[in-house]
């Protein structure tokens, strides 16, 4: 399984705390990797790092082999936009776009004409369950159903890597169950691989591997032969 | 309720950083409103004040009167010097004293007021000061007397015998107003002198226009933070609150906001007095103490601001009052309604049918002017609705998509954000074409000598000619004198009467001399210049330039202050989702052109339109008053334009670095 993404040394200082303190991770082909570790750990910080949001002070982030921690914002942010994914807790979608608008959004600021934008985001509807919903804006969808919105928008662009943090932190637990199982399935089945920040071990069960992070250092891995 | 004054009071201070930011905001808002309500409040009241003040020049006959009085009006260089000549009639009880006059003048006294003894003193005698008799030294005229610490006023004592305060001097052949004579007992007339006659209802024309933009900035004062309130609201209702203690506890806080702010109006209203009291306006500036509005009306626009403000903030709450999970979850777009298109047109086609009757006074116009505001202010919503779904529907660009979709899902919001310049724009367009030429005599260059009464044959009107020629010629004035018949009336500014007139060369300085030198040769009605039949009509076109300059300057002011605040309180209640968006990649320039489209596109639509409106307006106006329109005003429109255009762009680019500052890094933490 060749390498998709990986941080080798990467340090991360903040005026009064070190979040990362020489963190080395590898993320494979259509692999998962869940990021765990207690509050102020600097899982998030690693996420971000990883993501390219966070410039790490030490260390490098190589996305399959080219090195992209050095890049300028610009093409960062257009790294972010066409190669990446993100799916937050929430408050990620436009309150005033309908669904299948918010996910066509990546698509159209990549360039894609409106209508065939539109289109491909259509196409997403069906397999995450979301029929009938197209024109409902999120304030009119359930937790569960704007976090398959996120998730739809995070790969409709068909990136590399989709970066999850805390995905299902404002869910309850069936549908929090739910929503992780439908991101690690289509993240598998488009072929990218997947990071995911959780404090929930249950969550984390259903990612290839486990990173365990405490005071800015990895602390062990687990490894999973299959998702459940 | 009062235990919930201290939960306010702690949720406020618990609101952090942006919170703070956005009460900042509002109180300064509401600071500007509240200065500048009380800049207009004091302009109209001064102009009340100061008008008021002349009333005592016109004389308020009395058949049993004690004093002649009689008013005259000269001019130099050009400005206007109101002379109230009074004689006391002999054998009858003592006259009081004029206002601002230490005493009933006796014959041969002479009052300046500073201003007058001012240029009395500056140019040579011949050129003013022998206008009046010689005393040995001049009094005083006292503000009491005076409309403006620079008008130009002489009280002088006469003979009752004296030509001057004849029967002649009364109707002498000048301006409305301008002349005049009685037998009075005193000085109590309600007739202000026809220079300030004007003013106080120009000033409610100013108050009229502006008023409402000004109501709107206090509005979106009351809006600002209206997001971040809402959700903490929502929560509570979640929690249980009801939504009476949700109103009282937002109203209170908005109040609170809003007090402090409208005081902070009121101190710089106070500390800048002395400055708007040096700004010239019709007969010149003002006493500071014209333009105090008083304790009472001061107390009355703080609290007018701070309710306003409450009133704008509980409004925006009672989606939060009517369903809780809406505005926690967001979900209900605020759709407008078909009637506002009916109450408009209702309200438009009253309007234009009223101001078509014609005859209006000018508490009418501004009545309706107000009313046609309010027509804007109910479309302005339901139009910038209809404009987000067309240009959603055409949208081939992220950002124009998320501008139309903006519009859409809040219209009241982006028509806030708008309508203040969209008001400017009437503004603007009703005085680019409100700029009034009157076409009124004029006679450059040229001194008349009116024929004294009863000698009107043509020797004696030679002999006044010869004279003329002496003293002019003595005063080393060049000047061609000519004797006039009064046949040809439109041939010399003494119209269709017998008399003299002498051409001038020499400039103003030769013709204030002429005018000096000449006065004696019909000292019942002096020599005069066209300015005698134009002054009034001069003074009321300048005085409409300085209003619809300062009400321009104020409204696009006011109107910018508006939009800067709402982009800032838009980009600080949506840092959540545009910090979101910037952490995914979408670049800033998207999620900026999208504000600047949300706003550009209504205000070009709109404001378009409220122009052309106000054009229109004017011209009705304009039409209703028989008076001739002064096509510069189009290039003052258009300087307005581009002006309301660069104002626009810099309200949202100064929110541009808030925008920077609220997406460039929100995943700062240690986590």
């Amino acid at each position: 399984m060749g390498t998709v993404l990986s941080g080798l040394g990467l340090v991360k200082k903040y005026a009064s705390a070190t979040a990362l303190a020489g963190v080395d991770v590898e993320v494979g082909e259509r692999e998962s990797l869940a990021i765990m570790g207690p509050s102020g750990s600097g899982k998030s910080t690693l996420l971000h790092t990883l993501a390219g949001i966070i410039r790490p002070d030490e260390g490098q982030v190589l996305l399959r082999g080219e090195r992209i921690d050095h890049w300028g914002e610009n093409r960062l942010s257009a790294l972010r936009r066409g190669r990446f994914g993100f799916v937050f807790q929430s408050g990620q979608l436009l309150p005033e776009l309908p669904a299948e608008e918010n996910i066509a959004l990546p698509l159209m600021l990549e360039g894609v004409p409106r209508k065939q934008a539109v289109a491909r985001a259509r196409r997403w509807f069906g397999p995450l369950g979301l029929e009938g919903l197209e024109q409902r804006r999120p304030g009119q969808l359930s937790g569960g159903q704007a976090q398959r919105v996120a998730i739809a928008r995070a790969l409709v662009a068909d990136p590399d890597v989709v970066f999850a943090d805390e995905p299902t932190g404002a869910l309850d637990q069936s549908t929090g169950e739910e929503v992780v199982r439908l991101l690690t399935f289509v993240t598998r089945e488009q072929g990218a691989c997947l990071v995911m920040v959780t404090h929930d071990a249950d969550v984390a069960a259903h990612c290839d591997r486990i990173l365990q992070v405490r005071d800015g250092r990895v602390q062990g891995h687990s490894q999973y032969t299959a998702a459940p | 309720m009062p235990s919930l004054l201290p939960l306010t009071w702690h949720l406020a201070r618990r609101s952090g950083r942006r919170g703070l930011q956005s009460h900042l905001l509002a109180a300064g808002a509401a600071a500007v409103s509240a200065l500048v309500l009380l800049a207009l409040t004091a302009a109209w009241l001064g102009a009340g004040a100061r008008a008021d003040r002349t009333d005592w020049r016109t004389p308020h006959p009395d058949r049993h009167g004690t004093a002649i009085q009689a008013l005259a009006t000269t001019f130099v260089r050009g400005e206007a010097v109101t002379v109230v000549n009074l004689a006391h009639l002999p054998g009858h009880r003592a006259t009081p004293a004029p206002p601002g006059v230490a005493g009933f003048p006796k014959p041969g006294q002479v009052y300046l007021s500073p201003a007058l003894a001012e240029l009395v003193h500056e140019l040579p005698a011949n050129q003013l000061a022998d206008r009046f008799p010689k005393p040995s030294a001049y009094g005083t005229v006292g503000d009491a007397g005076l409309a403006a610490p620079d008008e130009l006023l002489a009280v002088i004592g006469r003979a009752p015998a004296d030509p001057a305060v004849s029967k002649a001097a009364g109707e002498a052949t000048l301006d409305t107003g301008l002349t005049d004579r009685a037998v009075v007992s005193d000085f109590s007339g309600t007739t202000p002198n026809a220079f300030t006659a004007q003013d106080k209802d120009g000033m409610l024309l100013g108050v009229g226009l502006l008023v409402v933009p000004v109501i709107v900035l206090a509005t979106a004062a009351g809006r600002l933070g209206a997001a971040r309130r809402e959700q903490r609201l929502a929560a509570l209702r979640l929690a249980g609150a009801t939504p009476r203690q949700i109103l009282a506890m937002t109203g209170a806080e908005a109040a609170a906001v809003g007090a402090a702010g409208a005081a902070t109006g009121a101190l710089a209203y106070g500390a800048l007095l002395p400055a708007l009291a040096r700004l010239p306006y019709g007969i010149g500036t003002w006493f500071a103490g014209d333009l105090w509005v008083g304790l009472p009306a001061l107390l009355a626009v703080v609290a007018g601001v701070a309710l306003l403000t409450a009133l704008s903030a509980v409004s925006a709450l009672r989606e939060v009052v009517r369903s809780p999970l809406g505005v926690a979850q967001q979900s209900d777009p605020r759709r407008t309604r078909m009637i506002r298109l009916a109450l408009f047109v209702g309200l438009v086609l009253y309007v234009v049918t009223t101001a078509r009757g014609g005859g209006l006074r000018t508490p009418q116009i501004v009545a309706l002017l107000i009313l046609f505001y309010g027509a804007f202010w109910i479309v302005g919503p339901w139009a910038v609705d209809r404009l987000g779904r067309i240009m959603g529907r055409f949208a081939r660009r992220p950002a124009t998509l998320l501008a139309a979709r903006r519009l859409s899902d809040d219209p009241r919001g982006a028509w806030r954000t708008v309508s203040g310049l969209v008001l400017a724009g009437f503004v603007a367009g009703f005085f680019s074409v409100a700029q009034l030429s009157f076409s009124g005599f004029t006679y450059p260059h040229q001194v008349a000598v009116p024929a004294p009464a009863g000698t009107h044959t043509s020797v004696t009107v030679r002999e006044t000619a010869d004279r003329a020629r002496e003293l002019l010629k003595e005063a080393g004035v060049p000047a061609t004198v000519q004797v006039r018949t009064g046949d040809r009336a439109d041939e010399s500014p003494l119209l269709s009467n017998p008399g003299v007139t002498a051409r001038i060369s020499g400039g103003p300085a030769g013709l204030d001399t002429a005018v000096t030198v000449l006065a004696p040769l019909n000292p019942a009605a002096p020599a005069y210049t066209d300015k005698a039949f134009n002054a009034v009509d001069d003074l009321a076109t300048g005085e409409l330039r300085s209003l619809s300059l300062a009400t321009m300057a104020v409204s696009f002011l006011v109107a910018t202050a508006s939009a800067g605040l709402s982009a800032a309180a838009n980009v600080l209640d949506r840092r959540r989702v545009y910090g979101r968006l910037r952490l995914a990649g979408t670049p800033l320039r998207v999620l900026d052109r999208a504000r600047v489209r949300e706003t550009v596109v209504p205000l070009v639509l709109l404001a378009g339109t409220m122009t052309g409106c106000g054009v229109y307006g004017a011209m009705q106006l304009n039409k209703a008053g028989g008076t001739t329109i002064n096509t510069a005003g189009a290039l003052q429109l258009g300087v307005c334009v581009v002006l309301g255009a660069g104002a626009m762009f810099a309200a949202i680019g100064a929110s541009r670095p808030l925008l920077r500052a609220v997406t460039v890094n929100p995943a700062q933490q240690p986590d």
